[in-house]
């Protein structure tokens, strides 16, 4: 079966290539440019992993994912944060989640590879 | 002294002598004149001759005179008897003349001895009393008299003030003239301060009271104030320079009681922007911000507390005109009219402070920018570095030739590169934020040094000598503490000359506090003048980066030390030019307090 992974990035370049590699991977990707048509799309069919951008608007990384942790059968989706932003991983060790990943951009295709298997193997 | 006159051993001073001389003659005059008188038969005869002897001898020596108006009596009894006898009228007659004799010697040494001990009582007064006194001529202004208290005060003796005018013994000319018109107003003056000269010339103040006795001589008593005008004006003096050096002193002086101002220097008054006036009886604490009101009570309240040191703490105060301005105050136990009082000193800091909170504000926006920039930077990077990833993984799918890729793989290289160092401004950044915590966890040294070096592949570029026990454990944040090793050895590695060689050796004690692990190469070495250069970013930075393949040892080795610093350590360098440098680490053993995270 083919694990369908969701990446919710503003950036359309790079969400072009995040495409790509996720299908060069292996992966069934569903990408999405922004954080409220993602919640809609995540409700109506839950992936398997969400690659999830932080700096986004109208709705935040930080805000999408509060929301997807209230609703109880998407609690359990492994989140992995794919941000450029230094002080992301700081908040994260806060919040103490084992569902919860980091991917600092830019990321080499090994990384990628290595931090999908983490959750998904 | 009175001059004497030696007689048979017995010493007898010239006026008794000339006495004595005086009234035997006149007793032996009376007896002979009355002698011939009564045997010639004279018709007068006079017993009164013999009262001059009496008189004068009574007066000057009243036991004496009784007896020799005795011995008179008797004498003028019997020459009497022996001329007259039995004329009974003249024998009664001269017996109760021999009876007034005694009679009248009695009586005047009764009235003499009266008038000596009163005389006593007031000389005893005049020559003991504590208090100096003058009796003087007002017209002439002769000394009649002088007592030794005088004389003492003044450095004279009595017959050295005795020979001078009252008016000598003023200091100054204007005093003599204050004195004369007192003098002149014709009462009796009480508590006249005026001040008279000592034989040696020095000024030495009195204080004059004085009646008249009679027509011309004036008493007048003389109290010593020398020592307390003295007192007043050393105290007048301190007074004016302490006076001085609070109003010219930069920094608020204040004197207290409890936290009411009994006194406040110019300084304070600009500070509070109250005039000198408003300023005293003002209570402190009334200028405080409320919100520091609180801490100023529990200042305050330790006032009272007797300390060796003077408190210090800061507070916010508003000022007249509404402006909050800082100072730190010091405060200090004195004592003033022998009641406990406080001196607080108001340093002035408003303007440091500003500057400080400006110098933080503007820390705080060039690492705001610098994330800004860094993740502006990272972000293109992306699709570079990913496409470049996705050609690189699979060549041939993508008809990529050898040449290509060899050139491809180079652009993936510099890009990582670029990624490196783009991370570890971020990474330092974020360290100089403070936003950073410690993951703790208790490892093996051993285990993690042979970690970095596999995973750095440092085997293959130098020999590595590895000198750690093998059960060694540490608490450290394992993935911090890996990569302080991994930059200290490949700063080795590049600085090192071939035959490349590296010593990873721990250096601790059972006994010491520290964990030390040293890393030594046979490099170049480090002159005194760079070693304070090489952990800052911005100077080593710069130097050597290109051919690192670690983003350039000024970057990373910033962040290794702020690393360590974390830990609570420090890294230490020894370093000799051409033998080689060893960079040590210092890690304490016992994990440190969140508050001591950065301190050092």
């Amino acid at each position: 079966m083919i694990r369908k992974i969701v990446v919710i990035e503003d950036d359309q370049p790079i969400l072009d290539l995040m495409g790509i590699l996720l299908k060069k991977l292996g992966y069934e990707p569903v990408l999405i440019a922004n954080g409220l048509d993602a919640l809609t799309s995540v409700r109506a069919d839950p992936p398997a992993l969400i690659l999830l951008d932080i700096m986004m608007s109208p709705l935040s990384g930080w805000e999408f994912l509060e929301r997807l942790r209230t609703e109880c059968n998407l609690r359990e989706i492994p989140v992995i944060l794919f941000t450029a932003s230094p002080t992301v991983p700081e908040r994260m060790k806060q919040l103490n989640d084992p569902r919860l990943g980091i991917l600092q951009k830019p990321v080499t295709f090994d990384e990628l590879r290595t931090a999908l298997a983490q959750f998904l193997d | 002294m009175e001059r004497q006159i030696s007689i048979r051993g017995y010493r007898v001073s010239h006026t008794d002598f000339v006495r004595f001389i005086v009234i035997a003659s006149l007793t032996l005059s009376s007896i002979l004149i009355t002698a011939i008188a009564l045997v010639r038969n004279a018709e007068a005869i006079y017993p009164q001759l013999f009262y001059f002897p009496i008189l004068y001898a009574t007066y000057f020596y009243p036991k004496r005179g009784i007896i020799l108006s005795g011995i008179c009596g008797v004498v003028y009894e019997c020459l009497v008897y022996f001329s007259l006898f039995p004329d009974t009228l003249a024998l009664w007659s001269s017996t109760g003349q021999a009876i007034l004799f005694i009679c009248v010697a009695l009586a005047v040494a009764y009235f003499t001895n009266m008038i000596r001990v009163s005389e006593a009582r007031y000389r005893s007064i005049f020559e003991n009393s504590l208090l100096g006194v003058i009796l003087f001529d007002k017209n002439r202004f002769t000394i009649r008299l002088a007592n030794q208290q005088v004389a003492t005060m003044l450095g004279y003796t009595v017959e050295d003030i005795s020979r001078m005018a009252f008016s000598d013994l003023f200091f100054s000319h204007d005093l003599q003239r204050q004195f004369f018109e007192h003098l002149g107003s014709g009462q009796n003056i009480r508590n006249f301060e005026t001040c008279f000269a000592t034989k040696t010339g020095e000024p030495h103040w009195v204080n004059l009271s004085w009646s008249r006795i009679d027509d011309t001589i004036v008493s007048c008593s003389i109290i010593d104030i020398n020592a307390e005008k003295r007192a007043q004006e050393i105290a007048a003096d301190s007074s004016t320079r302490y006076q001085q050096v609070t109003e010219s002193s930069p920094t608020g002086i204040v004197i207290t009681e409890h936290t009411k101002i009994l006194f406040a220097n110019p300084a304070f008054s600009t500070f509070s922007g109250y005039g000198p006036e408003e300023c005293l009886g003002r209570d402190i604490a009334e200028s405080v911000l409320d919100d520091d009101k609180d801490r100023f009570g529990t200042f305050a309240g330790r006032w009272d507390i007797p300390a060796p040191v003077p408190a210090r703490s800061e507070f916010r105060f508003i000022t007249k005109k509404g402006e909050i301005r800082r100072a730190v105050l010091y405060f200090t136990p004195i004592t003033r009219n022998n009641r406990p009082a406080g001196l607080v000193n108001f340093v002035d800091n408003t303007e440091w402070e500003e500057y400080r909170e400006r110098i933080e504000q503007t820390k705080e926006r060039r690492r705001e920018m610098m994330r800004a920039v860094a993740h502006e930077l990272r972000t293109p990077l992306q699709p570079v570095l990913g496409y470049l990833n996705l050609l690189l993984q699979d060549p041939q799918s993508f008809g990529i030739t050898d040449e290509t890729r060899q050139i491809l793989e180079r652009c993936a290289k510099s890009v990582d590169q670029e990624r490196q160092i783009i991370n570890q401004m971020l990474e330092l950044s974020v360290l100089e934020g403070e936003e950073t915590s410690l993951d703790y966890s208790v490892f093996s040294v051993g285990g993690m040094v042979n970690a970095v070096i596999a995973g750095g592949g440092y085997a293959l570029k130098a020999e590595i000598a590895i000198d750690i026990p093998a059960d060694l454990l540490i608490e450290a944040d394992r993935q911090k503490l890996s990569y302080i090793v991994d930059v200290l050895v490949a700063n080795g590695v590049s600085y090192s000359k071939p035959p490349k060689k590296i010593w990873i050796t721990y250096r601790g004690s059972p006994s010491h506090p520290f964990h030390r692990l040293a890393i030594q190469d046979n490099g170049v070495g480090i002159t005194e003048a760079q070693l304070d250069a090489i952990f800052k970013p911005e100077e080593g930075g710069s130097t050597g980066s290109s051919n690192q393949g670690f983003g350039g040892p000024g970057l990373s080795l910033a962040i290794a030390k702020k690393y360590v610093q974390l830990h609570g350590g420090y890294i230490s360098v020894d370093s000799i030019v051409n033998i080689g440098s060893t960079f040590t680490i210092h890690i304490p053993k016992k994990r440190p307090d969140k508050a001591n995270h950065h301190d050092t």
